[in-house]
């Protein structure tokens, strides 16, 4: 299919005129060629795998530093080797017993080494660090990771849980220990290395302009797997802040790779730029409103319920998340569980109808009625009034709140809406100082419902279980899931959670939303995954024929 | 009584006259009250707004005794009157601190975003004052005729119009006059150009933002200058001046104009500030890596040792506008002297 493609898309560049006028300077030959810009929101914070931060620190680190195992998701998160060749678990499932590779070096020709990685884990559990991956060690025996040689290293872990997540836990960096010893462990984000790392991967940062532009090229260093090697001879990311910049970049040609495309421009773009091709990220991101249950007005599951009921789901995606040519950019949710992830994700669930007569019944039953006739539901003398709140600065969501307030209002519920700015916002969720809130998540690529759904333990609350969501059937499913090692034999325990949870309604779910790139179609073999949007960027090529840039 | 033009020599002494010793020292005692006052502000603001440096590792899967001791690290376990007591310990040093973010210097990464901020806006004051100026002086000598309305009704135009919506225009057009619409320099091209055609890359990616900018500046500057110039045409000393017989070129260049400029040298005092604060908006659609995006994110990201920071170079900056505004008016104007 692509194959059939490209003579047409290569008609459709040459009738655009393509008025910079290729004259590759290294067009011929065989080694790398082309220069891909990339349009990105912030710049990269620091490039340490324990103390990065953005999702763009994260897209170059995977490309600089060569992990122990590379990780495809594909219905589930699958990890392969990289720097480890071959591992295996203990009888007990608690040792993962690691062997890496000995040819691969860092950039300044030492040997990547197990100490390496050991070392890694050291810096991780200082809390002078205060890495934001401490939860990571968590389960970690204290003596964990062990090198047993230069090449082999052994991860004990307190109990045993899913393997991939064991192994996820264990996949961090590695970090070159000869590069940061004395550094002082308080300031390892601006550690010169920590900005400009040494590469193990096939990848190697070569400049950084801070507020800016980086530039990645490939590794001339790289001694790992040749299939990596990068076919670009350049990768360069601008920093431009403005949505309405980077989006006319992408459409003069300055920039030829932006994500985070709206539904209305990806219709200009499909309608007048025949040669920026729309990809989808899959769903990666999802909406919902939170009813805060320590509220009296949202403590029962079957007002809950009502309210979804009343909210017409369809008709917001059809308004707020479908292109003019009726493609629906977004797909109804019924749990945190993104359908990406499709063998724990439970398709069979049916989500609720849009019916607001059942809604009207249900909660007419439950002794609200319009008493004194201002149309607002009332009860005990209490109107049903709420305000639901979401953050500034989300035009999608502000819409979505007022067509939640349409939607309410038929039934004789009365919605005040506010803005809050995203810190305010964020913390009055922590608190649970909030009524309703249009929020939403990110897609995690492995099950774990604990943090949003876990509940409350002794002097501890789970701050993310935003709504005080609190049912012993789910935190029994939730404790049997995780401590299930095989991923496989957890997924009906996963699909019954997400029933149990739906069930109660702590949230109505609104959807699942495609995350959508432009991508200049000069370009080939540029394959985005749900995962990092540059996970394969050493198989993104230009043909001979197309390169734009003479250097 | 007109005053006589003074040789270039004694214009140190009028300086000296406006800003005797006494008055210099009274300045500084003020700024440094100034920079406390700034600096004990911002402190409270951050305080009082939601959310730490520390909120990140709020995530339940760090154990409650390491998320004490990250918590210890920003120093968020001790009161609020001790931090701002080390706060202030460090400021009477000169030490700027270190960001709790890049765990990097302040004062570094000030250094690398003040440069590119002072380059564009130092060519936008230096375009905005003297067409200002001009169209100023060429509406008021023609008062009341054609051009004098058109050029008003221009000026009050671009003087209202939002930057951000000429931002977006100027945008849209760019690529029909063959002007980059963001960044400092073409991002790919520039690490294979000369020093004198990074240079050119380097002006042509000034004129957008930098028209941005400075158009409804330049606009405000005319208004300004155009009312100043003819309240003073009016006056006595002109009227003497033309009864002498000398010359309108230098009726108006010679004697009024150097009284008009008064109000202007206020004016440029005044956007002393903006010369190091740049415009967020302007450096934001532009993508122009300089102050107003630094503290955009310094804001966001509650990095409290940066944001002072920034603050307290402004208040240094405005303290240092207005003690230049006082010297210039000593130049333009002989009759100021120091009460």
């Amino acid at each position: 299919m692509r194959r059939a493609l490209a003579p047409l898309l290569s008609l459709a560049l040459a009738a655009c005129g393509g008025s910079s006028a290729p004259a590759p300077a290294d067009a011929g030959g065989s080694g790398p060629r082309g220069t891909l810009v990339v349009a990105s929101q912030s710049d990269i914070g620091n490039l340490n795998p324990i103390t990065y931060e953005t999702a763009f620190d994260a897209n170059i680190l995977s490309n600089v530093i060569m992990p122990l195992f590379d990780s495809t998701l594909d219905c589930a998160l699958t990890l392969t080797p990289a720097l480890a060749t071959s591992w295996s678990f203990d009888e007990a499932g608690t040792t993962l017993t690691v062997s890496l590779r000995d040819d691969l070096t860092w950039s300044d020709g030492v040997k990547v080494t197990a100490h390496d990685v050991a070392y890694t884990y050291e810096l991780v559990r200082n809390p002078a660090v205060a890495s934001p991956r401490l939860g990571f060690v968590q389960h970690f025996t204290p003596d964990s990771p062990r090198v047993i040689d230069d090449h082999t290293v052994a991860f004990s872990f307190t109990k045993a849980y899913d393997r991939t997540t064991m192994m996820s836990h264990a996949n961090l960096g590695p970090l070159p220990k000869h590069a940061f010893e004395g550094a002082d462990p308080g300031a390892l984000r601006g550690h010169p290395v920590s900005m400009k790392p040494l590469a193990s991967g096939p990848w190697i940062l070569t400049t950084h302009e801070r507020g800016s532009r980086w530039i990645v090229e490939p590794n001339t260093a790289y001694s790992g797997d040749a299939a990596l090697k990068p076919s670009l001879r350049r990768v360069v990311f601008r920093v431009i802040p403005e949505y309405a910049t980077r989006l006319t970049e992408l459409r003069n040609g300055g920039v030829d790779l932006m994500e985070g495309i709206n539904i209305e421009d990806v219709d200009d773009l499909r309608a007048n730029h025949p040669d920026i091709r729309i990809a989808s990220r899959g769903y990666r991101t999802s909406d919902y409103i939170g009813w805060n249950s320590t509220n009296p007005l949202f403590a029962d599951k079957e007002v809950r319920k009502a309210l979804t009921l009343a909210i017409d789901i369809d008709a917001m995606i059809g308004k707020l998340l479908t292109g003019n040519d009726g493609t629906r950019y977004a797909k109804k949710a019924t749990g945190t569980v993104t359908p990406e992830l499709c063998k724990a994700y439970d398709d069979s669930l049916a989500a609720l109808p849009h019916d607001p007569d059942q809604a009207r019944a249900i909660l007419a039953a439950k002794g609200w009625a319009d008493t004194n006739g201002d149309g607002i539901l009332d009860k005990d003398g209490t109107p049903f009034r709420f305000t639901l709140a979401t953050n500034a600065g989300n035009k999608r969501r502000a819409d979505a709140s007022i067509l939640v307030q349409a939607d309410l209002r038929k039934v004789g519920i009365d919605v005040q809406l506010s803005v809050l700015e995203s810190n305010s916002f964020f913390e009055t969720l922590r608190k649970r100082e909030y009524e309703a809130a249009l929020a939403g998540w990110a897609a995690a690529l492995f099950v774990d419902p604990s943090a949003i759904w876990g509940a409350d333990q002794p002097g501890k609350r789970n701050e993310f279980n935003f709504t005080a969501y609190n049912n012993p059937a789910a935190q029994a499913l939730i404790d049997r899931g995780l401590a299930e090692p095989d991923p496989d034999k957890a997924l009906p325990i996963w699909k019954e959670l997400q029933q149990v949870i739906y069930e109660d309604q702590p949230y109505t779910f609104l959807w699942w939303r495609e995350e959508l790139a432009g991508i200049h179609n000069r370009f080939e073999n540029t394959e985005i995954t749900p995962q990092n949007l540059l996970d394969d960027l050493h198989a993104w090529s230009v043909p001979a024929d197309k390169v734009k840039y003479a250097r | 009584m007109s005053a006589a033009p003074s040789p270039s020599g004694s214009v140190l002494h009028r300086i000296a006259a406006v800003l005797p010793a006494r008055y210099l020292a009274q300045k500084i005692a003020l700024t440094a009250l100034l920079l406390w006052g700034v600096a004990t502000l911002i402190f409270v603001l951050v305080e009082v707004s939601p959310g730490t440096a520390a909120d990140k590792f709020l995530n339940p899967d760090i154990p409650a005794e390491q998320r004490a001791m990250i918590i210890a690290k920003y120093g968020l376990d001790q009161p609020v009157i001790i931090r701002y007591a080390q706060m202030m310990g460090r400021y009477a040093t000169g030490d700027l601190g270190v960001s709790l973010v890049q765990e990097r210097p302040v004062a570094d990464i000030i250094a690398t975003a003040l440069p590119n901020t002072l380059l564009l806006s130092l060519v936008t004051l230096c375009v905005i004052f003297p067409v200002g100026i001009a169209l100023g002086v060429f509406q008021a000598v023609r008062q009341g005729t054609a051009v004098d309305s058109v050029a008003s009704v221009g000026a009050l135009f671009f003087y209202s119009m939002p930057a951000f919506w000429l931002a977006l225009v100027l945008q849209l057009i760019a690529p029909s006059l063959g002007l980059p619409i963001s960044g400092m320099n073409d991002a790919v091209m520039v690490d294979f150009m000369s020093p004198v055609e990074r240079a050119l890359d380097t002006a042509r990616h000034l004129v957008l933002p930098g028209l941005a900018m400075g158009v409804a500046s330049a606009a405000g500057v005319a208004r300004y200058m155009r009312s100043s110039l003819l309240e003073v045409i009016r006056q006595d000393y002109i009227r003497t001046a033309r009864a002498k017989g000398l010359s309108e070129r230098v009726v108006i260049g010679r004697h009024a104009l150097r009284n008009a400029l008064l109000p202007i040298i206020t004016l440029v005092g005044l956007s002393l500030p903006f010369l190091v604060g740049g415009s967020i908006l302007v450096e934001t659609v532009f993508a122009w890596p300089g102050m107003g995006k630094l503290i955009i994110d310094a804001i966001q990201q509650q990095d409290t040792p940066l944001i002072i920071a920034c603050f307290l170079l402004f208040a240094v900056v405005v303290a240092l506008g207005n003690l230049l505004a006082d010297a210039a008016y000593a130049v333009v104007d002989p009759r100021i002297r120091h009460q």
